[in-house]
C-alpha cells in the first residue's frame, strides 16, 4: 500500500494529534511531539507498527502530537493513511 | 476552558467583516484585502473573538481577542483553517508572522523557513518541505566554479531575456534559469516555460527550472501585520531573497545572480537594490552571492521589455513585436495570438 494523495486526520488539540500524509517514493516518518523526550520512542514504535500492519511501503507521514494516548495515535494514523491511499478493500483483521 | 466557543466560516456580510476588522485593530493588525475565506470563533452566540484568513495557500490575519488568550484558542483556530484548506485540496500551507510569534505557530505544526530580523518570518506547515525540495533541486547539479542564476517571469520571453541569458551563460560554467511558476500573468506558466526553453535551446550550459512555491512572488506577501510601507518592502524582499540564498542557491552551488537593469519600473529597480543587500551584504550562515546587473538590451534606442510586448499585443500592433522577441516566441505568438484572435481575447 502507498500514499497516492495528500490527506489529513486528527486535530491539534490537547491529547490529540494531527497526521498529515503525502505521496513520496520511500517511506518516511517525521514526528513532532510535545512529549518527545519522555515518550518519543514509544510513539515511534506505535506509528511504525500501525503502518506495518496497514502494509504501507511508500509515503511521507508527518505527525504533530499533542500528548495523545497510544490508542488515539493508532486510530489517527490509520485514518490518515486510509484517506491518502484510496483503499477500497481493506483487511480489517490485520488491523485489530 | 470556554466550552461555548463555536468555529465557522465567516459569512460575507458587511457587519461580520466589520467585526473582524475591529478585532484585528484591537490586536494592532490590519484587514488584508486579499482573503478567500475567514474562519472565526464565536463566543456568547455571535461575538467574534478570534479570526484567521486563507488566501490561496497562505494563512493570514490571525487574531485573538486579548480577553480570550491563554486558552489554547490559537491551536483550535489553526486546526479549523487547516481543515477548511484541506477540504479545498490545499495541504501545503504558508504563514507569515512576526519573529516573536514563531513559538506559538510552531506549536500548531508550522516551521520557520526564513526570518527577516524584527520584522517578519515565513513558516510552512511541514518540517521537511524545503529540505525535500532542495534535495530534488540538487539532482540538477552541474559542476563548476562559477554557477549563475536568473529568475524570470518571461511574460513572454523577449530578445532582452535572451540577451541576459546569453551574457550570463558566457560568464559562467553553468547557468540556471528559474521561471516563475505562479499563474499571475497573461501567459500561462507552461507557455512561459516552453518559450524560455525554446529561446535558450542553443545554449549548451543552461538548465531551465520551475521556480516552485519557494521563490515567493511579491503579490502574495501579506502585509497585515506591518504598518510602515518601507518595512513591508524590506520584509518582502528579505523573505524572498533569503529563501533563495539560504536554500535554493546552496542546493545548486549558485555563486552569482544576474539581473537586467530596470529603466521603467521604480519597484523593480528598488528590488534590484534589495538584492544586493540580501544576497551579498547581509551577514548570514550561507555563502554570499554576487549580483551582476546588466544593462538592458535596446532596440531603436528603447529598452526591450515584456511589458512593451504585451502592450503592443493589446494594441494589435503585431508587426512591431517582431523585432522585440526571438523567432521562437514570435512563432508562438503567431500561432496562438494572431491567427486565432478569438482565443487571444478569451485568454486575456
Amino acid at each position: 500500500m502507498k500514499i497516492v494523495k495528500d490527506a489529513i486526520a486528527g486535530t491539534l488539540e490537547s491529547s490529540d494529534l494531527q497526521v498529515k500524509v503525502s505521496p513520496q517514493k520511500q517511506l518516511e516518518i517525521v514526528i513532532h511531539s510535545d512529549v518527545i523526550h519522555q515518550f518519543g520512542d514509544q510513539i515511534t514504535i506505535i506509528v511504525e507498527d500501525t503502518l506495518k500492519k496497514l502494509g504501507l511501503t511508500e509515503g511521507l507521514i508527518i505527525i504533530e502530537d499533542k500528548g495523545a494516548l497510544d490508542c488515539v495515535i493508532k486510530a489517527r494514523v490509520e485514518v490518515a493513511v486510509l484517506r491518502g491511499s484510496e483503499v477500497n478493500e481493506l483487511n480489517w483483521r490485520t488491523l485489530k | 476552558m470556554n466550552t461555548d466557543i463555536k468555529f465557522a466560516i465567516l459569512d460575507n456580510s458587511a457587519k461580520s467583516l466589520n467585526d473582524v476588522k475591529n478585532l484585528l485593530e484591537l490586536c494592532n493588525l490590519q484587514l488584508d484585502s486579499n482573503i478567500d475565506l475567514f474562519v472565526v470563533a464565536y463566543a456568547n452566540k455571535n461575538q467574534i473573538i478570534a479570526s484567521t484568513g486563507l488566501y490561496h495557500n497562505i494563512i493570514k490575519c490571525i487574531a485573538i481577542d486579548p480577553k480570550y488568550r491563554g486558552e489554547n484558542l490559537s491551536n483550535q483556530l489553526l486546526n479549523e483553517i487547516i481543515n477548511y484548506a484541506a477540504d479545498k485540496g490545499i495541504f501545503h500551507l504558508f504563514l507569515y508572522t512576526k519573529p516573536e510569534n514563531i513559538r506559538i505557530f510552531n506549536e500548531c505544526g508550522f516551521y520557520p523557513l526564513v526570518v527577516v530580523p524584527d520584522l517578519a518570518t515565513l513558516m510552512e506547515n511541514t518540517p521537511v518541505g524545503i529540505a525535500h525540495y532542495c534535495k530534488e533541486l540538487s539532482n540538477n547539479q552541474h559542476s563548476g566554479k562559477k554557477i549563475g542564476s536568473i529568475v524570470m517571469n518571461a511574460n513572454p520571453f523577449t530578445l532582452g531575456h535572451q540577451y541576459l541569458v546569453e551574457f550570463a551563460a558566457k560568464e559562467c560554467d553553468w547557468l540556471y534559469i528559474f521561471v516563475v511558476s505562479e499563474e499571475n500573468s497573461l501567459f500561462s506558466f507552461k507557455d512561459r516555460f516552453n518559450l524560455v526553453q525554446a529561446g535558450t535551446a542553443k545554449i549548451a550550459n543552461v538548465s531551465v527550472l520551475s521556480s516552485s512555491e519557494y521563490i515567493v512572488s511579491q503579490a502574495t506577501f501579506p502585509n497585515y501585520f506591518l504598518k510602515e510601507k518601507a518595512d513591508i518592502e524590506h520584509a518582502n524582499t528579505g523573505i524572498d531573497l533569503l529563501l533563495f540564498r539560504n536554500y535554493i542557491a546552496p542546493s545548486l552551488n549558485i555563486t552569482h545572480r544576474f539581473v537586467g537593469t530596470e529603466p521603467f519600473s521604480p519597484i523593480t529597480n528598488k528590488y534590484n537594490q534589495g538584492m544586493k543587500y540580501w544576497l551579498n551584504q547581509y551577514q548570514t550562515m550561507t555563502p554570499k552571492i554576487d549580483l551582476i546587473e546588466i544593462e538592458r538590451k535596446h532596440t531603436n534606442g528603447v529598452a526591450i521589455s515584456a511589458t512593451a510586448v504585451r502592450r503592443l499585443l493589446n494594441e494589435n500592433k503585431i508587426n512591431e513585436i517582431k523585432e522585440l522577441v526571438p523567432e521562437t516566441t514570435w512563432n508562438f505568438l503567431q500561432n496562438n495570438y494572431v491567427k486565432n484572435t478569438e482565443r487571444y481575447y478569451e485568454n486575456r
